[in-house]
């Protein structure tokens, strides 16, 4: 699996990203075992046959039988050289990804070990899945491409190997089951990232306030006993006529969880709600541990709570995309965070919510949280409203609807929560720019 | 369903099966054209062997009946190799109405062996005539030749290689269709049923001595 390019996978030249798919990593491979049978033309040649015959018979001409004669020649012909059909046969079936993420192509890889037979493959793509090229190749050997363009965990389908002798008169067949893969989110784009104002005491990337190791200047002060010389400010100390040194920023990093919000998925699929949510939350993910962070991912959904203590590096993106693919939509039981451990939602944590604001329990969940004093920030992802209607209810209705939703963003803002909303398209460091440029100073 | 051809040995030239490296995508068939020659002559055989066998015609019941069965038979199988590409979806519970029907059509055209139907329905055609030793033979080579080129136009093999195969068999056939032919032109010396049962034993037997004695 590739990481894509800020600006989405689906961007950039197909042919090109096709071609360069590479090698495939083996998946299945063995002696299979054939099933040969007579092919739909033997089955013709000998109604044709049959039919010829028993008319010549029944009327007595011999003519009829004649043309019982050259089907019945090839069905012969070929019954007699076909001693040499193998029952096993060395197949390979390769993939050149078993993850992937939203809209990547990717390839399966078909050979057989014959060369005595016509060898056809036919892909049968499954739920879900876009084949890229031609379902049908003739040949010893083939490759398919796909894509698939929404995550999850997804079938890639089957693949059907038949093999016909030269008169085509008998084929084998064997059917090989791809096995599933794994299609991330595509992580939205995001470059930037909110930092806190009070960062916990840890070697990190982003500048406290507090002076320290760092390679950010941060001031002046009098030279004491035991500064390093090379920190003396020379110009400095020769205007004041006394020592002085140069005192650099502390650099420090800090704890992100990721709140996804997986109660609602609504909208159009593919541009849904959750869709949006979990796109953000990977972009965040990256964008957080590039920038040397701990991130942990806490998912709200069918069930109560899923949840990954934070920590660093690429293997930990790979570990909350793997809990956002487990993501189900549906009516979440309460879950209420305040049971969570200290590990999944560490003291000082930058939470990060992703959510469409329509559950009315991760709304107070969310309340619950700022009260007990987390930084919160919300990404509104609701980007799809009630029909519209012409009936004096349904305006009313609508009416009503958008106002609760006003009130909802209202009341977190009310409580120190921003909420930006983000359409799924522009990058992530848009609707977060006011929150990007100077530290989040949270009150408690 | 598109088709392609592909190269018969790996692009890195290893052997077929211990392909490692990537294999090269597969280039489309020689061009739409092939498919849809190989389509187009289908039908045309087929609509050629039904005016072959219904001439004159026969206003009998039964003649008439088998001409409309091979006819909707022919149709139905040049249909079916006409849709051959339309795949079928998934999911058809929340279709409309007239797209369940298309589909319900394309099932039918799928499922029934409509080659089969119009042999047969063609040779009980010809068997309501009198007898027409020259015109039967010319209707098997006929009838043979539109099972074959229906073959290549719903497998996508290629036509010369396959038919370069054919050749001895071919061949060794048009000679037997000849020989039944001339046989069925013998006058009976001995009238009787006896006699032409015996005729169309003699074929038989010089049918199978041929395709028992000829080499592959």
């Amino acid at each position: 699996m590739t990481i894509p390019s800020p600006g989405g996978p689906a961007g950039g030249d197909q042919a090109s990203a096709v071609a360069s798919l590479g090698a495939s990593s083996q998946v299945q491979a063995d002696q299979a075992r054939i099933s040969w049978r007579p092919s739909r033309h033997a089955r013709r040649l000998l109604t044709l046959a049959v039919a010829a015959l028993l008319f010549a018979l029944v009327t007595r001409n011999p003519a009829l039988a004649g043309v019982a004669g050259p089907p019945l020649l090839l069905l012969g012909m070929a019954r007699v050289n076909g001693n040499g059909r193998p029952e096993r046969l060395g197949i390979r079936v390769g993939l050149t990804a078993t993850r992937m993420y939203e809209g990547e192509p990717a390839a399966v890889d078909v050979s057989v070990a014959d060369d005595q037979h016509t060898a056809r493959w036919s892909f049968e793509p499954g739920r879900g899945i876009d084949p890229g090229s031609a379902v049908a190749v003739n040949g010893p050997a083939a490759r398919f491409t796909f894509e698939i363009p929404r995550w999850g965990k997804r079938a890639v389908g089957t693949v059907t190997l038949s093999l016909h002798d030269r008169w085509r008169l008998t084929e084998g067949r064997v059917t090989f089951t791809l096995p599933a893969v794994d299609c991330y989110p595509s992580p939205a784009v995001q470059r930037t990232e909110v930092v806190l104002a009070r960062l916990p005491n840890r070697l990190g990337e982003h500048r406290a306030r507090v002076p320290g190791d760092g390679t950010e200047f941060n001031g002046i002060r009098e030279f004491v006993p035991g500064d390093r010389q090379r920190a003396i400010n020379w110009p400095a100390s020769t205007r004041r006529g006394r020592l002085q040194v140069n005192t650099f920023a502390a650099e420090r990093s800090q704890d992100v969880v990721l709140l996804v919000d997986a109660t609602t998925d609504v909208g159009t699929p593919g541009e849904s709600a959750l869709d949006l949510g979990l796109r953000g939350a990977a972009g965040a993910a990256r964008a957080y541990l590039n920038g040397r962070d701990r991130v942990g991912v806490i998912t709200y959904q069918w069930g109560g709570v899923r949840w990954l203590a934070p920590s660093l590096g690429r293997r930990q993106l790979y570990r909350i995309i793997d809990v956002l693919l487990n993501a189900d939509t549906g009516y979440a039981r309460g879950a209420v965070f305040s049971r969570l451990p200290r590990a999944a939602l560490p003291p000082g944590a930058l939470v990060v919510a992703l959510s469409p604001l329509l559950d009315g329990r991760f709304v107070e969940a969310l309340r619950d949280m700022r009260e007990r004093g987390f930084a919160l920030i919300v990404v509104d992802v609701l980007n799809t409203q009630p029909p519209v209607r012409r009936g004096f209810a349904d305006v009313a209705a609508r009416r009503v609807w958008q106002m609760e939703q006003q009130a909802i963003r209202f009341s977190l803002r009310e409580l120190g929560v921003p909420v930006v909303p983000w359409d799924g398209v522009a990058p992530l460091d848009i609707p977060l720019a006011p929150y990007t440029r100077r530290p989040l100073v949270t009150r408690r | 369903m598109t088709t392609a051809q592909q190269p018969q040995t790996p692009p890195d030239g290893s052997a077929p099966g211990q392909a490692t490296g990537p294999a090269r995508p597969a280039p489309p068939r020689t061009g739409i054209a092939s498919a849809v020659g190989a389509r187009l002559a289908a039908m045309l055989l087929g609509a050629a062997s039904i005016a072959w066998t219904a001439t004159p015609l026969v206003h009998k019941g039964a003649a008439q009946f088998a001409l409309t069965i091979a006819i909707i038979a022919v149709v139905a199988g040049a249909l079916r190799l006409a849709f051959t590409d339309i795949p079928q979806p998934e999911d058809r519970y929340f279709l409309p109405g007239y797209l369940q029907a298309w589909l319900m059509f394309l099932g039918l055209l799928r499922t029934v062996p409509w080659e089969e139907v119009a042999v047969v329905a063609l040779l009980w055609l010809e068997i309501q005539h009198p007898a027409r030793p020259w015109h039967t033979a010319a209707l098997g080579a006929g009838l043979l030749a539109y099972l074959l080129t229906t073959h290549i136009a719903e497998s996508g093999a290629e036509a010369l290689p396959l038919l370069r195969g054919h050749v001895k068999p071919l061949i060794a056939g048009a000679c037997l269709l000849a020989l039944a032919a001339g046989f069925a032109m013998i006058p009976t010396t001995s009238p009787g049923a006896g006699s032409a049962i015996l005729r169309v034993l003699a074929a038989v037997a010089v049918i199978a001595a041929a395709a028992l004695v000829l080499p592959g």
